[in-house]
């Protein structure tokens, strides 16, 4: 047989050779997850322990407890997630979608404002951050609409105004909090998402440009924003300045070295890095643990990202591709920028990283999106054993 | 089996999964890059903003006194200080701490509302027991920003006892201002050790930070010479001398003549190191050491040591003593106090009542260059002592310089030479100790911090031969017995010494002072078989006292300075366990 053998058609046929295939897929997503949470929990014990005390709270775990519960509640989203036929939200994709706006106007009325952006919903003693909703609201109506549309999508025309009206009307949205990490995170995306349908490549370029370019003068039109950009872009920036969160998590991780100063004994968390246990989490985990524990990190994020993409290939249908890839995007976007942001590859956006960071809404939605990606494998692999039966 | 298929939009997908390949590689060489290549400089970026070299201060070393009783110590005293950044009430906080140390509420309030410093004492060196009412305020109502310190402080727990001696330190580096504490600073001080404190950037300790001590080393203890029970009878009794006399100074020194050891150095007015607010200035010289003046008759004892020394004269010679005797170069001639005819006087008659007019035939006859030669022996013009700070060397002037007919005569009645009353002690001395001159010293042992000892090995030189020296015993024994020095007697010892008196040369003004005159009497005790020698030094002692049915003028040494010699040394032989010359 003289069929050209790549890793794709390989694992295809181990596919549909070794079944049931679901299980395995579900245990190589789900244990980089289960670890990345567990570092996550252990370097927020760390990082937060000083913020805890400084900030009057009894308990040096404060943090922690609380993290550890959002973990729980992560986990009942993610079981909720795998059971969740997820056609179910092709159908419901506008209701979706429509529920986020609803968040996002919600937010920008009754939201609270910490750090000069309004991003949060308090609701009693539970913060709700809407766009995790409204993340996840976009991803479904593009792949529904790409997915609905696949016929028509030689015309630019359809393929514009759909994806502009969504991604339009979110992204304006979160640029009034303003969350410029969040809308980005979003677009790329949907780029994403995009590119994986049967949309013309030179459209789907065509309108990656057009974003970028409107990403381009968004990014320098809040002064805010533009330093940001230019601290990041100065060779030799001021580092008591503009330029003093990434130099200290630049320094954090110079700090770690090969192997780390070792579990707890992290300098930058005495007030040295600003939100070591949120947004700068990976630069603890990289001074407590060195090379080593960073690298693990990434592999590990790395690790669901294939796992993610192999999900999508292997999906029964359209839109389980297109929201397989859409969700994947999302949760391996976001650990980019953030971490990009950490080493100083990209400008900072205040965008946190999936399973590691503290946060309730984040850790929640992000174990939701793990909990769908399974539904997707588990779903597929259902179908390709009804048809390996048939053909058999 | 089923056949996969290749589809096109698969590798779009598969296009997705590169990307994402190559995003994380690329992160994972950035992370290489600086967790690795460029680890250095961030390391040292880290450092730098967050480890304080600290120096720790060593301990100051002791003073003792010569039994090993603590004159000066240093001890730890709780210190409050406070970071005013972070005091929300200035005046709630002033008010409810000011009043627990009894200090100003008004003024702590100013200090602590300076919001824009991040330092400032509350209160220095407290006592344990206010420091901890102070930290039980500040807890019970969660006072942010106020900090406790231990801080070393400098006590003299025998108060004003020997205080010229010791001198003090400043108490808010520790470094000594004046005395003993100044002059052994560097031995006292120890060297500070080093200590490697991480911050974080409100400067507060990171408890877990690693701290490199580099042990700080304690500094020398000093034991001195020093004795408390004669120190401290010296001392009264220059006080009492000043109050007496009307003077405005009195100076004491004893010495013990075989070893050079000061038991006592006592100046009169006095001062307590521990209460600096009330010190004057004026008081802080020890001025055995600081203070010159012209010696007048006690340095005739020099004059006549050195004739029988040198073999001019013997003790029995005599001859006649003119009433008024000219000396080229002067306008009026030497005469002597109370004598207004010529007598037949013997050496030691002419040294008995103090006759200038003897002591310049004598002087005529040694030479002057024999007698600069005993006048340097004697250690005159020089230092005594390199351990006893602040000490001037006084003044004699070269040979080359005595031109005048009267430069020899004066320098034999004891003008035209700066002494110290340390330096006239050590000349006494020598008399007392066979002829041999014995440097004076305060400190007897550097106590070095391993517990070694360094031993002060005193300098001696002999000036007088020994013969020589038991006759001026002799000389000096009749002076008190038959002479001027009557009132230097003391009941159970038979002492010697001589009195002196000169008119006060003003050193400022340049010339001599009409009324005030300088008075002392510096003694042997016991004679036969000396213990110690007196110096006593009045300066500008007024009035009269009765004596018998005649008034007699306190400016006079054989009046005012001689009782005093007589009561320290009864009081420092009694101290000594010196038991009395046979009846």
């Amino acid at each position: 047989m003289a069929t050209r053998v790549t890793p794709i058609t390989k694992a295809r046929s181990f596919a549909t050779t070794r079944e049931p295939r679901s299980g395995r897929i579900t245990v190589l997503l789900l244990l980089p997850v289960v670890v990345l949470v567990i570092i996550g929990l252990g370097a927020l014990a760390s990082a937060s322990s000083v913020l805890a005390i400084r900030e009057g709270y009894s308990d040096n775990l404060f943090y922690f407890k609380r993290q550890l519960l959002f973990a729980g509640l992560g986990l009942f989203c993610l079981i909720l997630g795998a059971r969740i036929p997820y056609r179910w939200y092709q159908r419901a994709a506008l209701p979706i979608f429509v529920v986020g706006l609803i968040g996002l106007v919600a937010t920008l009325v009754v939201g609270d404002v910490r750090g000069g952006a309004q991003r949060w919903i308090e609701v009693g003693p539970v913060t709700i951050q809407a766009s995790e909703f409204a993340k996840f609201g976009v991803v479904s109506m593009l792949a529904m609409i790409l997915t609905r549309k696949a016929s028509y999508l030689t015309t630019f025309g359809h393929v514009f105004w759909p994806v502009a009206a969504t991604l339009g009307s979110v992204g304006g949205l979160l640029m009034l909090q303003p969350d410029f990490g969040t809308t980005v995170l979003i677009s790329a995306s949907a780029f994403v998402i995009l590119a994986a349908s049967s949309a013309k490549v030179r459209h789907v370029f065509g309108l990656g440009i057009a974003a970028l370019a409107a990403g381009g003068m968004l990014a320098v039109a809040a002064p805010y924003r533009l330093e940001r950009v230019t601290s990041f872009l100065d060779s030799n920036p001021d580092v008591l300045g503009d330029g003093y969160h990434v130099h200290q998590s630049l320094v954090a991780l110079g700090t770690g070295g090969w192997f780390g100063v070792g579990l707890g004994a992290s300098r930058a968390r005495w007030s040295f890095l600003p939100n070591a246990h949120s947004d700068f989490i990976f630069a603890i985990i990289g001074e407590e643990t060195g090379l080593a524990g960073s690298f693990a990190v990434i592999s590990l994020f790395l690790v669901v990202a294939l796992v993610g993409v192999a999900i999508a290939l292997r999906a029964r249908d359209q839109f389980g591709r297109l929201m397989a890839v859409g969700l994947v995007s999302w949760l391996t976007f976001q650990a980019l920028v953030n971490i990009g942001g950490v080493v100083k590859v990209l400008p900072i956006t205040g965008v946190p990283l999936p399973f590691v960071s503290a946060g309730g809404s984040a850790m929640m939605a992000n174990l939701f999106v793990v909990g769908v990606l399974i539904n997707i494998a588990r779903l597929s692999s259902v179908a390709r054993k009804e048809q390996a039966g048939r053909t058999a | 089996m089923l056949r996969p298929t290749w589809r096109i939009r698969d590798l779009r997908v598969v296009l997705v999964g590169i990307v994402f390949i190559a995003a994380w590689v690329g992160i994972g060489y950035r992370l290489f890059q600086v967790q690795v290549v460029e680890a250095a400089t961030f390391v040292a970026d880290g450092e730098d903003q967050r480890i304080r070299v600290e120096d720790k201060a060593a301990k100051r070393g002791t003073i003792f006194d010569r039994d090993g009783i603590e004159l000066a110590v240093s001890v730890d005293l709780p210190t409050v200080f406070a970071d005013p950044a972070l005091i929300d009430d200035p005046v709630g906080t002033a008010q409810l701490l000011a009043p627990l140390y009894h200090g100003d509420v008004a003024e702590l309030t100013e200090r602590l509302s300076q919001s824009e410093s991040r330092f400032t004492y509350v209160v220095r060196h407290l006592e344990v027991e206010v420091a901890d009412r102070i930290k039980t305020a500040v807890l019970d109502n969660k006072i942010e920003g106020i900090y406790f310190q231990n801080e070393p402080y400098r006590v003299y727990p025998a108060g004003d006892l020997a205080a010229q001696v010791l001198g003090f330190v400043q108490q808010d580096d520790q470094s000594g201002l004046e005395g003993l504490e100044a002059q052994f600073d560097h031995l006292l001080t120890g060297l500070p050790g080093k200590q490697v404190l991480e911050r974080d950037p409100e400067g507060r300790p990171i408890p877990l930070g690693e701290l490199l001590i580099e042990p700080a080393i304690p500094g020398y203890d000093l034991r001195t010479t020093i004795d408390r029970e004669i120190q401290y009878a010296a001392q009264q009794a220059a006080a009492d001398a000043v109050v007496d006399t009307n003077a405005l100074a009195a100076t004491i020194v004893v010495m013990v003549p075989g070893t050079g050891e000061i038991l006592a150095m006592a100046t009169a007015p006095t001062f307590d190191p521990n209460d600096r607010s009330t010190i004057d200035i004026a008081a802080v010289r020890n001025r055995a050491v600081t203070d010159v003046y012209e010696p007048g008759s006690t340095l005739k004892v020099i004059t006549v040591a050195a004739a029988l020394d040198a073999g001019i004269v013997v003790p029995s010679n005599s001859w006649n003593v003119p009433a008024a005797y000219e000396v080229e170069g002067k306008e009026d001639p030497y005469t002597d106090v109370g004598r207004e005819e010529d007598r037949m006087m013997s050496v030691a008659e002419i040294l008995m009542s103090s006759s200038n007019v003897g002591t310049i035939q004598i002087q005529e006859r040694l030479g002057n260059e024999l007698h600069h030669q005993y006048l340097d022996a004697f250690g005159l013009g020089q230092l005594t002592t390199d351990s006893i700070p602040g000490e001037v060397p006084g003044l004699l002037h070269p040979l080359e310089d005595w031109i005048s007919a009267t430069a020899g005569a004066s320098t034999a009645i004891g003008y035209r030479v700066d002494v110290t009353a340390l330096q006239m002690a050590a000349v006494f001395g020598t008399i007392a100790n066979d002829g041999v001159w014995v440097e004076p010293h305060v400190v007897s042992e550097l106590i070095h911090p391993d517990g070694s000892r360094d031993v002060t090995v005193p300098r001696q030189r002999p000036v007088l031969s020994e013969r020589t020296a038991e006759q001026m015993q002799e000389l000096l024994q009749g002076v008190v017995e038959q002479g001027t020095g009557r009132r230097a007697s003391i009941e159970d010892f038979a002492v010697g010494g001589k009195t002196g008196t000169t008119e006060k040369f003003l050193y400022e003004e340049g010339f001599y002072s009409e009324d005030d005159r300088i008075a002392s009497f510096i003694g042997i005790a016991p004679i036969d078989g000396p213990e110690i020698v007196v110096a006593v030094v009045l300066d500008s002692p007024h009035g009269e006292i009765e004596e018998g049915e005649a008034m007699v003028e306190l400016q006079f040494g054989g009046v005012s300075a001689a009782p005093v010699f007589a009561r320290v040394a009864e009081a420092a032989l009694q101290a000594l366990g010196v038991a009395p010359d046979a009846p």
